[in-house]
C-alpha cells in the first residue's frame, strides 16, 4: 500500500522530467527577453547612473567621476522645494488613494454578490485601459478655466470670473493623481480582502467586539500586506509623474518629473540623470522598507 | 433583542453609506469621461459648458485633418510593430518562467515586471540617453516602438504566464505518452490550449501602445502618434476637434480591451460546454 503511494508520484515525476527540456534548452525561451530587456532596460539605466556622476564639459560628456551634479542640485533651493514637494504631494496622493478605495472594496467584497463582484471590478479597471493622457486632459474640461466647475460658479453667480484655484494649483495635481492610480489601488486591495474569512467577523461580534475593534484588530493585520502592496503600487508611479502636474499643476504644481523633463529637453543630460536617480532611489528606499510584505504576485494575477 | 435591533440598524446604516461611497466612486471615475464624450458632440466651439445644442461636426474635422491621419497611421504602424515584438518576446519567455527549474522564480518575475511599476519617464530618459549619445541613432519611430515594447511586453509575458500555470500538465504527458515529439506537443496541445492568452496578450499590447504617452514622448523625435499630436494641441487649450478625436481613441481603446477580456472567458466557457456535453 505505501510503496504504491510514494510510487506513483514518482512515476509522474519521472514522466514530467521528460517531457521537460533538459539542460540550458530549458532556458531558451529567455533568450528573447533578456536581449530586448538587457540591452534597452537594464543598460540604459546604468547608463543613467553612471551619466549622473559624469561631468559635462562644453557639451560633451566626459567619463570623469563627480559628484557636481547632484551638489548642483542640491544647491537650487527650487529644486530642493520641489523634492520635498514632489514627496509630500506623493504622499498625500497615495494616502486619499488609499482612503477612498478600502471603504470601496470592503463594501465591494462584502455585501455584493460574487456573481457581480468581477462585473463591477472590471468597471474600476476599464479607465486604467483607456488612455493615460486622455484621462488626464478630461480633467481639464471640469477644472480648466472655462470647465465644468468654473462654468457652474458663474452661472450661479457665485464668482463673476474663473477661479484658478481648481485648476494649476495642488490640489489639482493630488485630485488627478487619485483617479490615475485608484484602480490600482483597488486591484490590490481587492486581491487581499477577497481572501479574508468573514466568519472571523461574525466569531469576534458573537463575543462581544464593536464593529471598530472587528476592523482594527481582526481585518487590517491581516491586509498589511495588501494595504502595503497598494501603497507601493500608487505611490511609486505617482513619484516619477510628468503629465499630471504638466497639465493641471501650472508652476504651482511643478514635480520632480518635471524638472527631469526639463533637464533633458535642455540637452542637460548629467543633470538630469541625477534628478532621475533621485527618484529611482526614493523607489528603491521605499522597497526596502517595505520589501517584507510585498505581494507582487497576487497582485498581478488578479 | 433590544440591543440586537440597534446593531442590525446600525449595520445596515453603515452599508447605506457604503453603497452611496460606491456610487460616488463611480461618479468619480467616469464623469470625466462621460463629459469628454458629451463635449465632442457640444456645438460650442470653445469645447466646453454651456450646451449649445449636438453636433457631429467636429468628428467631420478629425476624419479631415491630414495632420490626424499623418498621427494615425504612425500609431498603428507603432501599434503593429510593438505588439509583434511583445507577443514574440513575451509568449517565448513565458515558457521558461513558469516550467524551467528556475532558482529564484518569484524574484525573477517580479524584475521581468519591473518595467511596469518604475515610471515610464525613467524609461523614457534613459532610452533616450542610451539611443542618441551611446548608439547615435536618430529619433523615429522605429526608437519610440523599442521603448513601448519595453512597457508592454511585460503584460503579455504575465497573461501567458498564468494561463501556462493553469493548464494540467497531464495533457501533455498523455501527448508525450502517445509519441508526439517536443515540436508536435507545442504545436497539437500547448499552443492552442494558451492561444487565447497569447491573443489577449497581444490586444493588450496593441491597445498599451496606441495609447502610450511618455515614453513614446521622449522617443518618437520629429513624428506624432495621436496621443503626442493630442498633447501638442491640448497646449492651447481644449478644443472640440480634439474632444471628438480622444472620444475615438478612447471608444478604440474599450473595444479592443472589451475583445481581451471577453475572449478567454468566451473560449473557456465553450470548453466546459463541450466537456459538459461528452461527460
Amino acid at each position: 500500500m505505501t510503496t504504491q503511494a510514494t510510487s506513483a508520484p514518482a512515476v509522474a515525476r519521472g514522466r514530467l522530467r521528460r517531457v521537460r527540456l533538459s539542460g540550458l534548452a530549458q532556458y531558451a525561451g529567455f533568450v528573447p527577453a533578456l536581449v530586448l530587456f538587457g540591452l534597452f532596460f537594464v543598460v540604459p539605466l546604468a547608463l543613467i547612473v553612471g551619466y549622473s556622476f559624469w561631468e559635462t564639459v562644453d557639451y560633451n560628456v566626459v567619463h570623469h567621476w563627480t559628484l557636481d551634479n547632484y551638489r548642483y542640485f542640491f544647491s537650487v533651493s527650487t529644486y530642493v522645494s520641489t523634492m520635498w514637494a514632489t514627496i509630500w504631494v506623493s504622499v498625500a496622493a497615495t494616502a486619499a488613494t488609499i482612503a477612498i478605495a478600502f471603504p470601496f472594496t470592503y463594501w465591494l467584497v462584502r455585501y455584493v454578490p460574487r456573481s457581480t463582484q468581477r462585473l463591477l471590478l472590471v468597471l474600476v479597471i476599464l479607465p486604467f485601459w483607456t488612455s493615460y493622457l486622455l484621462r488626464v486632459y478630461s480633467w481639464l474640461n471640469i477644472l480648466g478655466d472655462g470647465g465644468a466647475i468654473n462654468r457652474f460658479l458663474m452661472w450661479a453667480h457665485i464668482t463673476d470670473h474663473p477661479l484658478s484655484f481648481f485648476l494649476y494649483d495642488r490640489p489639482a495635481v493630488i485630485l488627478v493623481l487619485v483617479y490615475l492610480y485608484f484602480p490600482f489601488a483597488v486591484l490590490t486591495l481587492y486581491a487581499s480582502l477577497e481572501r479574508f474569512d468573514w466568519n472571523q467577523f461574525k466569531a469576534a461580534m458573537d463575543l462581544g467586539a464593536r464593529p471598530h475593534t472587528v476592523i482594527t484588530r481582526i481585518l487590517l493585520p491581516q491586509m498589511k500586506a495588501g494595504i502595503t502592496t497598494a501603497i507601493i503600487f500608487v505611490f511609486i508611479p505617482v513619484l516619477g509623474e510628468y503629465l499630471a502636474p504638466q497639465l493641471v499643476g501650472g508652476a504651482q504644481g511643478v514635480m520632480i518629473g518635471n524638472l527631469i523633463v526639463n533637464f533633458f529637453s535642455g540637452a542637460q543630460y548629467t543633470r538630469g540623470a541625477a534628478a532621475a536617480l533621485l527618484v529611482a532611489a526614493l523607489i528603491v528606499l521605499l522597497l526596502i522598507v517595505f520589501r517584507r510584505s510585498l505581494e507582487v504576485e497576487d497582485a498581478t494575477r488578479a | 433583542m433590544r440591543e440586537l435591533e440597534v446593531v442590525s440598524q446600525h449595520r445596515r446604516l453603515i452599508r447605506t453609506f457604503l453603497g452611496g461611497w460606491a456610487v460616488c466612486v463611480y461618479v468619480f471615475l467616469f464623469a470625466p469621461i462621460v463629459l469628454l464624450v458629451l463635449f465632442s458632440f457640444n456645438a460650442n466651439k470653445y469645447g466646453t459648458f454651456p450646451f449649445t445644442g449636438w453636433t457631429t461636426s467636429w468628428y467631420g474635422q478629425v476624419f479631415g485633418d491630414y495632420q490626424i491621419k499623418d498621427a494615425l497611421s504612425t500609431s498603428l504602424r507603432v501599434a503593429v510593430e510593438v505588439t509583434i515584438i511583445s507577443t514574440v518576446v513575451g509568449t517565448a519567455a513565458a515558457f521558461p518562467l513558469v516550467r524551467s527549474r528556475l532558482p529564484f522564480r518569484s524574484g525573477v518575475r517580479i524584475a521581468f515586471t519591473l518595467p511596469i511599476m518604475i515610471p515610464g519617464l525613467l524609461i523614457g530618459v534613459s532610452l533616450l540617453v542610451l539611443l542618441t549619445s551611446t548608439f547615435h541613432m536618430q529619433l523615429s519611430p522605429q526608437t519610440a516602438v523599442i521603448g513601448q515594447a519595453i512597457y508592454t511586453t511585460p503584460f503579455v509575458l504575465l497573461l501567458v504566464a498564468a494561463r501556462l500555470q493553469g493548464f494540467d500538465p497531464a495533457l501533455e504527458r498523455a501527448a508525450s505518452d502517445l509519441g508526439a515529439n517536443t515540436f508536435n506537443r507545442l504545436r497539437r496541445v500547448v499552443l492552442p490550449l494558451i492561444m487565447p492568452a497569447i491573443f489577449a496578450g497581444a490586444l493588450f499590447a496593441f491597445t498599451l501602445s496606441l495609447d502610450e504617452f511618455i515614453i513614446t514622448l521622449f522617443l518618437i523625435g520629429g513624428h506624432n502618434t495621436l496621443p503626442i499630436y493630442i498633447y501638442t494641441q491640448v497646449k492651447f487649450g481644449i478644443t472640440p476637434e480634439v474632444n471628438a478625436l480622444a472620444t475615438l481613441l478612447l471608444a478604440a481603446s474599450l473595444v479592443l480591451i472589451a475583445i481581451a477580456f471577453v475572449l478567454p472567458a468566451g473560449v473557456r466557457r465553450a470548453r466546459v460546454a463541450v466537456q459538459a456535453r461528452r461527460s
